[in-house]
């Protein structure tokens, strides 16, 4: 039998990065769930941005019902029939449900105009594919966040879409809302739509899959009936076997260190933070010298929390404890004061002002208590600036030069020097190493490792498990908002860190 | 040497070079076709004229670099004229007056714009707006459909007489561009403007007191309209009710042809200086030859979009690339 969907040969470079390197996936029949996992930069985003017509492939073939077809565009995806539902939610939320969900192309015309009535009619009938007893003229801003959802997926289902892709549909849903979900799919799959479905979740992967395609370093490296495998072999398939067979050598004994430092209160200390939405409870202790990881999935609430400590975002409950004396966050500039340092995930928005010189960037955060109609010093400025970059590793031509000409990996080196320069006692690092080359990378975990050495306390939040494993001494677990696990480096793999980040205990 | 030291200030002009050519080419036009331009008389005048405008734009080019504006600085300055009128009839000394004129402008800058956008975190837009159109009302609340003969000594001083062979107009503006400039390039005060207009979530992660500098620019600007409001009266001789709505716009776009980003945390006030003398020479010189002054509008209309455009082809690299077009499909989207 003709396969309902085949992706084969598929290549897409960025620039130097090999996105996809001969990836395929095949959707056997109509009706089926395909779940597609990978770990981040496995080329899962890029797949679907292929399927669902909003990136062209450099080479591949693309076959719907065995004819050959090209997508130039997600629109002429959508006339074959495949749509995508993506992880941010894009709705109107000053429109009805029912102007919602037939957005686009279905509101119904009439000589006088668009007719609500039958616009109303239509998008109930949309509405009961999937069981959902929505009032078409309530506003969608009144809808809770999974409600939105549901509207995007009847939106999606109102082209007649025989392939509806959810990227990461769960991502920000409770348990219940989990189940609703999986009933709104298992309905489609009776009305013959296959559905694209993309967790990282394991338990749900297997509640709600038929078959399943695992991308590692953008090739495809197993396809199957999702029976073949158990939680086990498939976390072993998206890492690679090497990987989860020998544990990453952890990072060599440094001097520094807990060791003999016992009666010493902690450099940071989280009690019971909590904050809404989020962060449910959370315990934190980081050492002098110690690293601590986070692992987690996207919306576990690592960022949340290293927000919250900083303050950037309210806590709804919880102490927090710098070198034993309590500290309520408040604002970013309190928590400098006091001690703390945090680099925030996106450098070019919230680590770095790019237009500015590497000088104005790497003295913002020394020179913040300087009375603010002073002039800077030019040569005590230029040493410390030059000192922090040297230290850094930062390569530039000049320290006046825009940190925006500098490279990815410069860029973040600079973002770090800046919080070297003033020498905080903790450093809150959110993705440290986030679209840097690899060289870069392994320089900026030595140089993280170093500033450790020196007795600041570093809470490292990251999507790659590898960096954690990497880099930290101990990791702790996020799920939903809680803590579920905390281990020592030395006994922890990735896909032991994989399966506890995916909910599996 | 003094090659290098040349070649170092002619890079530095990058963002407004534009503007610096057409001064320079219409200054030697205007020399050339009309024999009363270049005369010292004229070009008095053409400064002295120009003096409003200069200082205004010297405070909206700080808040332009923070990624703001400031509608409401012509109904500010039409209130000042008012507001020190009434001062200096009460028999105030003139240099108090002038210094509550401009702590007056200082005040509603910092307390009503400031506070709102930097504090409240409103839209620029509205909140400047909003204050506009009630200083507005305010202004002819309070003086009715009067003028104000101000006769005190001090605003003649400021808008007409002459100090070692210049109009005092020419001398304050001087002043106001050299601790511009200086607050501009030589103060933390003038980095933490530069790195808010860049990124306010930077600044802020980076614990630069966002909302204190952001009501201090406001404050500032309130400060310069206020200034140029004494002027005006002084250049009038009364203080007239008449807001000129038109000021806060020719103001943004002396600083928007002077290369000021207009997303902020780019540019200055050299090139604001550049701009206001562009407005200044257009007008002027095309008086002199009995051009309509309309023409003036028309003419800076189109530079204004040639300089912004300028602007956008330094960064984007190609004129094509300005075009929309498919670029959304084949960029380089988040790689996971």
């Amino acid at each position: 039998m003709t396969p309902l969907l085949t992706l084969r040969g598929v290549h897409k470079r960025f620039g130097g990065v090999h996105a996809l390197d001969g990836a395929e996936l095949t959707i056997s029949e109509p009706g089926v769930v395909h779940v597609l996992i990978g770990q981040n930069g496995s080329g899962k985003s890029t797949m679907l941005g292929v399927l669902s017509g909003q990136l062209r492939v450099d080479a591949g073939e693309l076959r719907l019902d065995g004819q050959p077809v090209r997508f130039t565009s997600p629109v002429a995806a959508l006339r074959h029939g495949i749509a995508m539902v993506s992880q941010e939610t894009a709705v109107a939320p000053d429109l009805t449900v029912a102007e919602n969900v037939l957005l686009g192309r279905g509101l119904v015309r009439r000589w006088s105009g668009l007719s609500p009535a039958a616009t109303r009619k239509r998008a109930q009938e949309v509405l009961a594919r999937l069981e959902l007893d929505y009032d078409p003229r309530q506003l969608v801003r009144d809808l809770r966040p999974d409600q939105r959802q549901m509207v995007e997926i009847a939106r999606a289902l109102s082209t007649d879409a025989r392939i509806l892709i959810l990227d990461e549909p769960t991502s920000s849903l409770t348990d219940d809302e989990v189940e609703g979900l999986f009933g709104a799919i298992r309905q489609l799959k009776t009305q013959g739509v296959a559905t694209v479905f993309v967790s990282h979740r394991l338990p749900e992967l297997f509640a709600i899959g038929d078959e399943v395609t695992v991308l590692r370093d953008g090739r495809t490296v197993a396809q199957a009936p999702l029976a073949h495998f158990d939680p086990h072999s498939l976390v072993e398939a998206m890492v690679g076997e090497i990987a989860a067979r020998e544990p990453r050598q952890p990072r060599g004994s440094r001097p520094s260190s807990r060791s003999g430092r016992d009666d010493a209160p902690p450099a940071l200390r989280v009690r019971g933070l909590e904050v809404v939405g989020a962060v449910r409870g959370v315990d934190v202790e980081v050492g002098r010298g110690e690293i601590v990881g986070i692992s987690g999935l996207v919306g576990a609430g690592r960022s949340e929390l290293l927000e919250a400590i900083f303050g950037v975002r309210p806590l709804a409950a919880g102490t927090v404890e710098l070198d034993g004396a309590a500290f309520a966050p408040s604002a970013p500039r309190d928590s400098i004061q006091r001690g703390l340092g945090f680099l925030p995930p996106d450098r070019k928005t919230e680590g770095l002002v790019l237009g500015m010189s590497v000088r104005g960037n790497v003295t913002m955060v020394q020179t913040l208590e300087r009375a603010r109609l002073r002039s800077p010093s030019s040569g005590a400025e230029t040493r410390s600036a030059q000192a922090a970059c040297d230290a850094m590793g930062v390569k530039t031509a000049s320290l006046d030069a825009p940190v925006g000409s500098l490279s990815g990996g410069n860029q973040q080196k600079v973002a770090l020097a800046k919080w070297l320069a003033r020498g905080p006692r903790v450093l809150l690092l959110d993705e440290p190493t986030r679209g840097v080359d690899v060289a870069a990378k392994a320089e900026i975990h030595e140089q993280l490792r170093a500033v450790a050495a020196d007795g600041v306390g570093l809470l490292v939040s990251s999507s790659e498990n590898e960096e954690l494993i990497e880099l930290c001494d101990r990791i702790l677990v996020m799920f939903r908002g809680r803590v579920v696990a905390a281990l020592e480096t030395e006994n922890c793999s990735e896909p032991e860190l994989v399966r506890l980040a995916g909910g599996h205990t | 040497m003094m090659v290098r030291i040349l070649g170092g200030a002619w890079s530095a002009t990058s963002r407004y070079r534009l503007v610096l050519l057409l001064v320079v080419a219409m200054f030697a036009a205007f020399a050339i076709t009309q024999p009363e331009f270049a005369t010292a008389t004229n070009l008095k005048n053409l400064l002295a004229d120009s003096s409003i405008l200069w200082i205004v734009g010297m405070g909206m080019t700080f808040v332009l670099l923070t990624g703001g504006f400031d509608l409401s600085v012509g109904a500010t300055s039409a209130l000042t004229g008012i507001f020190v009128a009434k001062v200096l009839a009460t028999g105030m000394p003139g240099g108090v007056a002038l210094l509550l004129a401009v702590l007056f402008g200082a005040l509603i800058g910092g307390l009503l714009n400031g506070f709102a956008v930097g504090r409240l975190g409103l839209s620029v837009f509205v909140v400047t707006l909003a204050t506009m159109t009630a200083l507005t009302g305010i202004v002819n609340l309070w003086a009715g459909t009067d003028s104000f003969l101000v006769t005190a000594p001090i605003v003649s001083q400021l808008g007409v007489d002459e100090l070692l062979g210049l109009p005092t107009p020419i001398w304050v503006m001087a002043a106001v561009f050299v601790v511009a400039l200086y607050v501009q390039s030589r103060t933390y005060f003038g980095r933490d403007v530069f790195a808010i207009g860049g990124s306010a979530t930077a600044a802020r992660l980076a614990g630069i007191r966002v909302p204190r500098t952001l009501m201090l620019v406001y404050a500032f600007v309130g400060a310069c309209a206020a200034l140029a409001g004494v002027i005006a009266v002084g250049r009038v001789g009364a203080a007239t009710p008449t807001v000129d709505a038109t000021l806060a716009l020719q103001a943004i776009a002396a600083v928007l042809l002077g290369g000021t980003a207009l997303t902020g945390g780019a540019g200055g006030v050299t090139g604001t200086a550049f701009g206001v003398l562009f407005i200044g020479i257009l007008q002027n010189g095309l008086g002199l030859a009995g051009v309509s002054s309309d023409w003036q509008n028309v003419v800076t209309g189109v530079i204004l979009v040639l300089a912004v455009m300028g602007d956008r082809l330094r960064f984007g690299g190609s004129l094509r690339s300005m075009l929309p077009g498919r670029r959304s499909l084949t960029g380089p989207a988040e790689l996971s």
